[in-house]
């Protein structure tokens, strides 16, 4: 290492950071932070920096620090991410932009509104709703590899919303059930363990389920944990029109 | 105490002009030119309809310099929009699984596309071939 650490902290970097105080502010505008950084410094830890140096009143997510938990997604230099898996390093020089999450309602600072999103979430059905019940002495309920195979990436889904703030048809339209809510939908609707297809059409038909969306497809660019949400929504576009078209066929006697 | 007063930012009207967006709007864009090409091709029908010398005319306005520049114009619109088209036909997919693996969505393009484009030179060749003195 030729750097010693204080020349290594010598460094400086410009955080442009949107802020919103609801009991001040009219709208949102840029405050400004020149903040010292290491190659290792992620954005999050920039903005830890400001909240313990500079402005104790900067509000923003933010739990696990390692790309787990979703909770710290924000518009940087104007794509969403994850600020503690986004590096100063790859910023510099700088100025770094940082804003809260596009297409949702800013509650203060980096911190958006959540409820809309959670109510969707739990609007699909979010549990494996079993074709048989079966009692605990039958066993378990068994599955291939082949058979996870079909379902097993969108069950990665972290709810960190960067889809949301990537989807203009999101943004056009608040109610579309938009991809992570359907990847979720996906998740059960493809295991082979689920009988609960039918229960979840009601979130995929019309305007407000799948058919909002276009196939921009900028919600699997921006996904961390690759769970493609496009190729979620739009195979269900199929599974759409198949219940609309069939459903003058289909006997009702079975749930 | 603390106030809630939620803030909605305006999605930006040219949000489909800007990158990363601009692709998507010049893949839906390029369909136009797949709609003009059909029009074209229409047209020649409803021209040999008419009887020889409406097909005629149009054999003849199909050669001006006008028209092949707008051909090579559409060809490269169509072009575009096969192979992007291609690209996310994968999206629009089930996951296919083989031998308890899925399939990777890149080979799933290159097969579609390779089929695609083997598709359109044997057309060519066939064309050709029918049209030779």
């Amino acid at each position: 290492m030729s750097e010693t650490p204080q020349a290594a902290l010598a460094k400086t970097i410009e955080l442009r950071v949107l802020r919103y105080c609801p009991s001040k502010d009219g709208e949102p505008s840029f405050g400004t932070f020149r903040v010292p950084y290491t190659d290792d410094m992620s954005v999050l830890q920039a903005l830890q920096s400001v909240k313990a140096e500079q402005d104790g009143s900067l509000a923003f997510r933010w739990s696990c620090r390692m790309a787990v938990c979703g909770s710290c997604g924000m518009m940087i230099n104007g794509t969403p991410k994850l600020a503690c898996n986004t590096f100063l390093r790859e910023l510099a020089p700088g100025p770094v932009t940082v804003e809260p999450l596009a297409n949702f309602p800013i509650e203060r600072d980096l911190v958006i509104s959540v409820g809309e999103f959670v109510k969707k979430i739990e609007s699909i059905h979010p549990y494996i709703i079993p074709k048989q019940p079966k009692r605990v002495e039958d066993g378990t309920y068994r599955q291939t590899p082949g058979q996870m195979a079909a379902y097993e990436p969108f069950s990665d889904c972290i709810n960190c919303m960067l889809c949301y703030a990537a989807c203009p048809q999101f943004g056009a339209n608040p109610d579309f059930i938009g991809p992570a809510a359907m990847a979720l939908l996906q998740r059960y609707n493809g295991d082979s363990r689920d009988g609960g297809q039918r229960q979840r059409l009601d979130q995929i038909h019309g305007e407000n389920g799948v058919w909002s969306c276009t196939a921009v497809g900028e919600c699997s660019e921006v996904c961390p944990k690759h769970v493609d949400p496009a190729n979620a929504v739009n195979q269900n576009k199929s599974n759409s029109a198949f219940d609309f078209l069939l459903r003058f066929l289909r006997r009702e006697d079975q749930p | 105490m603390s106030e809630q007063r939620p803030f909605r930012r305006p999605q930006p009207a040219d949000w489909w002009a800007r990158p990363p967006y601009l692709a998507y709007t010049l893949r839906e864009l390029t369909g136009v030119a797949v709609a003009l090409y059909g029009a074209i091709l229409l047209a020649g029908l409803i021209c040999l309809w008419l009887g020889p010398d409406a097909y005629a005319a149009y054999r003849q306005a199909l050669a001006s310099p006008w028209s092949l520049a707008v051909h090579g114009l559409l060809l490269a619109a169509v072009v575009w929009h096969a192979v992007t088209w291609f690209e996310i036909l994968p999206k629009t997919m089930p996951r296919i699984i083989l031998g308890g693996k899925a399939l990777p969505q890149p080979a799933m393009t290159a097969v579609t596309t390779a089929f695609a484009a083997v598709c359109s030179i044997a057309l060519i060749a066939f064309v050709v071939w029918w049209g030779r003195p």
